[in-house]
């Protein structure tokens, strides 16, 4: 197959294109199981096979993909034929970064291959925590894993030839409750990746044990819960919603493709204009964010992007100026070409693709906050006059331009003079992105710092779903609307 | 090809039954061309030909499934599949509840809602099309963005209960244009859903962007004080209202597991404006719709929502067996949603502007990035986009900044509606997440909600 793919990249350039690359994906697997209320609603598996072919002919884009191989000669000269059109219609002649020409393979690291576990194993470990949610209080309670494992062969008319296969494990368990007035309540406990791996061993029992328990006590404190005030309070962001505030407004924000304007009909812009690198207060000092796709235990680190540039560990706010973006060749060049000068050195190394049948666009990797020096979380609720501790991605929205957002969270803990009171339910916030890292007060330390992950990140037209993380600590932002 | 799938899926059936085992097939077959604008240059056209089967295995209350991409002519890897979903069902814990399997009394085709001329579409049609739509409206500052996204879908399913097999074909197209600008960043949107090629106009496009761009070239944004405001949404946002009730409303299921904000008791009771008419109904082509349901249940208009009065749930036939409530033909990739217009004679943005009124409007053609704050208030919440306009009093026209809603579907749909357009307007909703599946929303072209409150207002783009 790599021999006939390499033949066909090879007759593709000869008839004119500028750059072909083909991703084959001998296999792709998943695995869903989902357990409700203790049924097994879900058990199933998928397997798909196929291969993407991109182009670039006279600066622009064309792509074709099929699951049937037995006609590859087909299939490229569609994706030659598809980019022949959309040269009709070129404003900025498409360009590539340069870059080496590069022979690998990655391997996602995992001690057990998840898919050799049996079936019966999985719903075991699914029994086991659907009997431990079932407790007084708890009317719904969902246990779902999901898994994944791809191999992509990628080969391109610059000699590069890279194998990859990523497993990938995303479990979850939440619980609901209708308080008195019938209103539904949720907590949940995705795990952070705190092992150095991403198999089926990253399961732990104790683990899950113990946070099932804590969020159905924490479940069951929001029920009898006041509401949360309207107010304007310093809040205190826990990993379980940080990573999430780090995603839609710092990693979405920066997106080369979307501050560029090519996601503008649909995911939207970004509020971030070429001369804001190296010029924009983004947040505070003690904000420090990268795009770091080199740790090895969250699905954004994938080895090589699917431009077959190697992962990297990028900077994008410095001490809370903006200095990089999440980026791939092109719009690398696209970007330094508009600006008028140099700001991005390279391709980020961040393009990558959902499926064989969807083409590489700018995504996230692991998307990082640094660990500050405010100490603990119990530091930090110490040094807070007024605020609310909050944690649980409930709800999201954002601005088409990452502006602003409103974020509401599964539960909240009122602070006064560095003491927590109570909890409150229906906690919610709100702002504007930069007056909001600019209002950044506090960073907790390594002990708060936690590898969050995003399995469904939607992105792009075709859609596209994919997999990344964030490493977060606890954060305290100051004078923030709440509770509307 | 329509035999060829056929006659595949009976191979198929007779090799489960050989084996013992009870199964439905589901098939899938996409044929999907999308050309993708930005920065007024095509920035991706591509297209994908897919073919996916899903295999589901039964064995009293156990069930699993098994999916694969696939092609026609790999009959012993679809059989593998039966295999695996074979083995996988063996070690599926039972369910607390008997699942239905669906068992078809008569085999049903229907392909009215196809045709080959969209389906087929060339390359060069589509940026013909573009080219009409922005005709003149264009410049260096002035950037065209969007998709024609358009192509055929089948569906068809076989079980092992009895021989008869259900076809669905449809073709669809769903256009997006936005014209942006460069420095100032304002963006307008018009949209088009086809089903037929007669559907397609590229010059009610370009009128419709032609009359945005006249007032956001000539207008300074301004930012919206807060507080309350009559306003009128355009046919995307008020698709994006209804899809959010069909998912946290009238679905029997998510209701049974408290994500609702109706309840069993409010059935028969008035909870919306009586302007608010609702129907599941399958009669409308513009939908692209299913008229038997997967289970193989005939589908007919459903009443949701009959002037205000909420009529009753909708059931998956899943939900249905698990708390034992009856069918109602929802078993479905996407339902043919229809809202009853009122006696607004306006239905265009143009119109609008035109008309005399007493008060200040708000116009919102979109709604951007919707999330549930609250499912059992069915409270959300969801900023503005593309092109919104503030229509003052005196008949002049403002451009504002974006805002955001934070506001019960009870409010949208409540007795806070002033008014709808007579005029109905088909809104696609379709995505392209995974297989392909075109859907669409039939609204009035117009509605007028009075008095929701503006959460906040942007002082920038």
């Amino acid at each position: 197959m790599r021999k006939q793919l390499q033949e066909h990249i090879a007759r593709l350039r000869a008839a004119g294109a500028h750059y072909v690359d083909a991703r084959w994906y001998p296999v792709e697997e998943t695995n869903d199981l989902l357990m409700w209320n203790g049924n097994l609603k879900e058990a199933s598996a998928a397997r798909e096979s196929g291969v993407g072919v991109r182009v670039l002919y006279k600066g622009a884009w064309g792509f074709s993909a099929a699951s049937d191989t037995s006609n590859l000669t087909a299939l490229f000269d569609k994706a030659l034929d598809n980019a022949r059109i959309a040269a009709e219609r070129v404003t900025f002649p498409i360009r590539l970064a340069e870059k080496d020409a590069i022979q690998a393979t990655f391997a996602s690291p995992n001690e057990i291959n998840p898919f050799t576990v049996p079936l019966a194993e999985k719903v075991a470990f699914m029994q086991a925590m659907d009997a431990k949610l079932n407790q007084p209080g708890v009317f719904q309670r969902v246990c779902a894993l999901t898994f994944m494992r791809k191999q992509i062969v990628f080969l391109d008319s610059e000699g590069s030839e890279i194998e990859k296969i990523i497993t990938e494990v995303f479990p979850t368990i939440e619980v609901t409750g209708l308080d008195a007035q019938g209103e539904m309540h949720s907590r949940k406990f995705n795990p952070a990746r705190m092992g150095g791996t991403r198999g089926w061993e990253t399961l732990d029992m104790e683990v899950f044990n113990a946070n099932a328990e804590r969020i159905v006590r924490e479940m069951n404190e929001v029920l009898v819960a006041d509401p949360c005030p309207k107010d304007v309070r310093s809040v205190i962001l826990l990993p379980g919603i940080m990573f999430l505030q780090t995603h839609e407004t710092i990693g979405h924000a920066l997106e080369l493709d979307r501050i560029l304007g090519y996601e503008l009909a649909y995911a939207g812009g970004s509020f971030v204009r070429l001369s804001d690198f190296g010029t924009l207060r983004y947040g505070s000092e003690k904000l420090t964010a990268r795009a770091d796709a080199t740790i090895p235990n969250s699905p954004g680190s994938f080895g090589y992007d699917d431009d077959g540039i190697p992962a990297q560990n990028n900077l994008l706010i410095d001490k809370g100026l903006l200095v990089g973006a999440i980026t791939g060749r092109q719009m690398v060049e696209e970007a330094n070409a508009r600006a008028g000068k140099r700001i991005f050195d390279g391709s980020g190394g961040a393009n990558r693709a959902t499926a064989f049948y969807r083409v590489p666009i700018e995504r996230m990797t692991n998307i990082n906050i640094d660990p500050g020096d405010d100490g603990t979380l119990d530091d930090i609720v110490r040094n807070t006059e007024r605020g609310i501790i909050l944690d649980g991605d409930k709800s999201w929205s954002i601005g088409s331009n990452r502006e602003q957002f409103h974020f509401a969270t599964d539960i909240g803990w009122l602070v006064e003079d560095g003491q927590v009171k109570h909890v409150v339910k229906n906690a919610t916030y709100q702002g504007e992105t930069v007056p909001f890292y600019n209002s950044l007060s506090a960073v907790g330390d390594e002990s708060t710092w936690e590898v969050q992950y995003t399995p469904n990140c939607g992105k792009g037209q075709p859609n596209q779903i994919m997999q990344l993380g964030h490493g977060v600590p606890v954060c305290r932002f100051d004078n923030v609307k709440i509770g509307e | 090809m329509k035999d060829q799938i056929l006659h595949t899926l009976r191979e198929l059936r007779a090799y489960a039954l050989a084996k013992g085992v009870e199964a439905t097939f589901l098939y899938h077959e996409e044929d999907s061309y999308l050309m993708r604008f930005a920065n007024s240059a095509i920035s991706l056209n591509t297209n994908e030909h897919l073919i996916r089967l899903e295999i589901t295995a039964y064995k009293g209350r156990q069930r699993a499934s098994y999916s694969l991409i696939t092609a026609l002519d790999k009959l012993e890897e679809m059989q593998q599949g039966v295999d695996i979903a074979a083995e996988m069902v063996e070690h599926a814990q039972p369910l607390n509840y008997q699942p239905t399997v669906p068992t078809y009394t008569e085999s049903f085709s229907d392909e009215s809602a196809y045709d080959p001329a969209l389906a087929t579409l060339s390359n060069e049609e589509r940026l013909v099309f573009f080219n009409r739509a922005v005709a003149g409206l264009e410049t260096d500052a002035q950037q065209l963005s969007g998709i024609f996204s358009c192509g055929e879908n089948v569906i068809a399913q076989i079980n092992t209960r009895s021989e008869h097999t259900q076809y669905f074909k449809t073709s669809d197209a769903q256009i997006t244009i936005v014209l942006s600008h460069t420095a100032l960043k304002w963006e307008v949107i018009a949209e088009q859903s086809a089903q037929q090629v007669g559907d397609l106009n590229p010059d009610a496009l370009q009128r419709e962007l032609a009359f945005l761009v006249e007032h956001y070239q000539h207008d300074t944004p301004q930012q919206l004080p807060l507080g309350t405001y009559d306003i009128v949404f355009g046919p995307a946002a008020i698709a994006e209202l209804l899809g959010m009730m069909g998912y946290i409303g009238y679905n029997g299921g998510l209701m049974k597991r408290g994500y609702s904000f109706l309840t069993e008791e409010q059935v028969g009771q008035r909870v919306f404006s009586p302007k608010v008419t609702l129907t599941d109904d399958p009669t409308r082509r513009e939908t692209f719709p299913f008229q038997r349901d997967m289970m193989g249940m005939v589908r007919e208009p459903f009443s949701i929502v009959a002037e205000g009065i909420f009529k009753g749930f909708v059931w998956w036939q899943d939900e249905a067996d698990e708390f034992e409530a009856q069918p109602t033909g929802h078993t479905v990739p996407h339902k043919s949603v229809v809202m009853q217009g009122g006696d607004m004679a306006a239905s265009t943005l143009e119109a609008l502007v035109a008309q005399p009124r007493e008060n200040d409007v708000l116009y919102i053609p979109y709604l951007h990035y919707m999330n549930i704050v609250n499912p059992s208030k069915g409270l959300i919440t969801a900023s503005s986009r593309f092109g919104a306009l503030l229509l003052k009093k005196d008949g002049s026209v403002v451009v504002p900044y974006n805002v955001r809603l934070t506001q019960s579907l009870l409010e949208f749909f409540g007795d806070k509606v002033a008014w709808l357009s007579q005029a109905q307007v088909a809104a696609n909703t379709s995505m392209s997440y995974g297989a392909r599946n075109p859907q669409a929303i039939i609204v009035p072209a117009l509605m007028q909600v009075n008095g929701l409150e503006i959460s906040h207002s942007n002082s920038a783009y």
